[in-house]
């Protein structure tokens, strides 16, 4: 690709003073500056991202015995695990004693790693918190290990139990995971009301209570959370597009000029929809995935994310199902039942929007940057995504039309 | 010419699809094949209207921008910063000037040339929330059916990728680059 501007060239191989003005532009919070402005110093000296994990069975075997202190760990059956468009997954049989077992026990075990550039730059540390903090009030996986500057794993990584489950009904249509899924009808019927209670339960969490040290905590009654996630995306979209967009610019101001002031910040989950749980043989959702977006803001924007059209499916008359499971409507009700949360529909609409301008960020800018980098395992299904980008920003220009 | 490049990209894919991934084992490395041969596809439709796609957005960025020009220089109280971009695109239009020479240039050079127009473009929107209410008004006049032409063009043009529940309802980029066997030009 050609550096046909100097913005192009300076995103392409950026230097310090650009780095600095872009991290003065956009005030994010700590941790996410850190993942942020490290990405950028490493695009001028990293190469392509390697496919090759020979050596990741001995790395993993080091890794462990250092937080174990157990010296005759074993690992085996490394195995690459397909999806996970965001990190590169590994699953591995584990023999270790866990804390109180005397007798080595073998166990199926989850690495999920940064690749070299992410289509989303997150912190490990804040979905580790994260997960630690959920761990016991909705269901995810149980975390053991975390790696996080990639010290021994050679990419910042952490490591968890791995569970069995669905993630969806086996399906002719072959599309990234959580677009325009389908549920049977006494599937849904089953799946949807642990659906909503579990967002309910995630967004009642008191997590004063809880270390979160790797966020910054946002001050009440202010848009101060709404700025931050804002200048997360635009950050990303500045730092990371192969052209610019009039319809994104566009869209960057009416979310700012917009923007709703935040009364009390709850946990949001940031990518809360089909394609992100997990059920067992009892289609019980065993597992909630992708804590990696979550931030202390408004429980609208998870609202919107699990209603956006874009995501939902449709039912066996063509309507539309938030997040391919029940009417938006229902949805709703059902949240503001258990919840005890009002919905502003108001509200909602900005975070709608917010979530198309997310999509298209993810899709048609940062994606597209990876794979031309060539910094990711997915490099060929990166290019292919800015296909979900240039929806998402006509989307965009239709919610912006009714403004 | 020959062998065309569709005819290179028809064989990779079916080479892919019928000879490489059934006899792959292992489940990441045929999702990844299933991908490349999905993008081939996708090559065949597109590869012969992108130099067409960029002369188009070449010209009609030149005939937006002229507007958008005259408003700014027109409107005493315009921010320097306006004023500053549009001057830049001044100069640029003597770089690429608005006449049928466009078509004779090598893509890099349109593709270039679009790159700094859309640049200005965005740079002339950030600017909204300090423009005057009736320049912002009348700088939102042109650029809402801009927009909607990008929206329409750039769904057309990815909707053979897959994601859209709106492709069958979707003209397909000929149409809307053709008019009477050629480019619709404004």
């Amino acid at each position: 690709m050609k550096h046909y501007t100097n913005t192009l060239a300076q995103r392409a191989n950026p230097d310090e003073a650009w780095i600095q003005a872009i991290r003065k532009r956009f005030p994010v919070e700590n941790a996410i500056d850190e993942v942020f402005t490290r990405k950028l110093h490493n695009r001028n000296k990293s190469a392509e991202h390697s496919m090759d994990f020979g050596k990741l069975p001995d790395s993993l075997s080091a890794f462990i015995k250092h937080e174990t202190q157990q010296d005759d760990i074993l690992v085996e059956n490394v195995h690459r695990l397909s999806g996970g468009a965001s990190k590169e997954q590994f699953t591995f049989d584990l023999t270790w004693r866990p804390e109180g077992e005397k007798t080595p026990q073998k166990q199926c075990v989850m690495l999920r790693m940064d690749p070299t550039e992410s289509i989303v730059e997150t912190h490990r540390v804040r979905e580790w918190q994260t997960l630690r903090a959920m761990h016991g009030l909705v269901p995810v996986p149980k975390v053991l290990w975390l790696d996080a500057e990639g010290k021994h794993l050679g990419h910042p990584a952490m490591i968890a139990e791995f569970l069995e489950g669905t993630v969806r009904p086996e399906s002719k249509e072959d599309k990234m995971s959580g677009i325009g899924m389908y549920f049977p009808p006494e599937l849904r019927d089953v799946l949807k009301g642990q659906f909503v209670e579990i967002l309910a339960k995630i967004h009642h969490l008191d997590w004063k209570k809880k270390d979160l040290s790797a966020f910054d905590v946002p001050e009440s009654n202010s848009t101060q959370a709404n700025q931050w996630a804002l200048n997360l995306w635009q950050r990303a979209w500045e730092e990371d597009a192969i052209h610019a967009h009039p319809i994104m610019e566009q869209a960057a101001v009416w979310l700012r000029e917009n923007m709703p002031v935040v009364d009390n910040p709850v946990i949001v989950h940031g990518d809360y929809r089909s394609g992100n749980f997990m059920y067992d043989d009892n289609s019980q959702i065993n597992a909630i995935f992708d804590w990696e977006l979550a931030y202390l803001g408004d429980y609208h924007d998870d609202l919107a994310w699990a209603t956006l059209t874009l995501f939902g499916g449709v039912d066996e008359h063509g309507n539309g199902l938030a997040s391919s499971m029940m009417p938006v409507d229902e949805f709703l009700d059902s949240y503001e039942q258990l919840s005890g949360f009002k919905v502003d529909r108001k509200r909602l609409f900005y975070f709608h929007l917010f979530s198309y301008y997310k999509i298209s960020v993810i899709a048609a800018a940062t994606s597209v940057r990876v794979a031309y980098g060539k910094k990711t395992h997915l490099d060929a299904m990166m290019n292919l995504a800015s296909g979900l980008g240039y929806v998402g920003i006509s989307e965009l220009n239709r919610m912006l039309e009714q403004t | 010419m020959g062998p065309e490049i569709s005819q290179f990209l028809s064989g990779m894919k079916k080479t892919v699809e019928q000879v490489v991934i059934p006899n792959l084992t292992d489940r990441f490395a045929q999702e990844q094949a299933g991908i490349v041969a999905a993008t081939l596809g996708y090559l065949e439709t597109i590869h012969d209207k992108v130099f067409h796609y960029e002369l188009l957005e070449n010209q009609l960025y030149k005939q937006l921008l002229a507007s958008v020009i005259t408003l700014i220089e027109n409107d005493s109280s315009s921010s320097q910063k306006l004023n500053t971009t549009a001057e830049s695109l001044k100069q640029h239009f003597k770089h690429d000037p608005s006449d049928e020479n466009t078509a004779l240039r090598a893509y890099p050079f349109i593709r270039a040339s679009n790159e700094v127009m859309k640049e200005s473009l965005c740079d002339i929107i950030q600017e909204q929330p300090e423009m005057p209410k009736a320049l912002r008004d009348q700088f939102e006049t042109l650029i809402k059916p801009f927009f909607k032409d990008i929206e329409l063009r750039e769904r057309a043009w990815v909707k053979g990728l897959g994601f859209d529940s709106e492709a069958d309802q979707l003209p397909d980029i000929d149409e809307l680059l053709y008019r009477d066997g050629k480019l619709a030009l404004p």
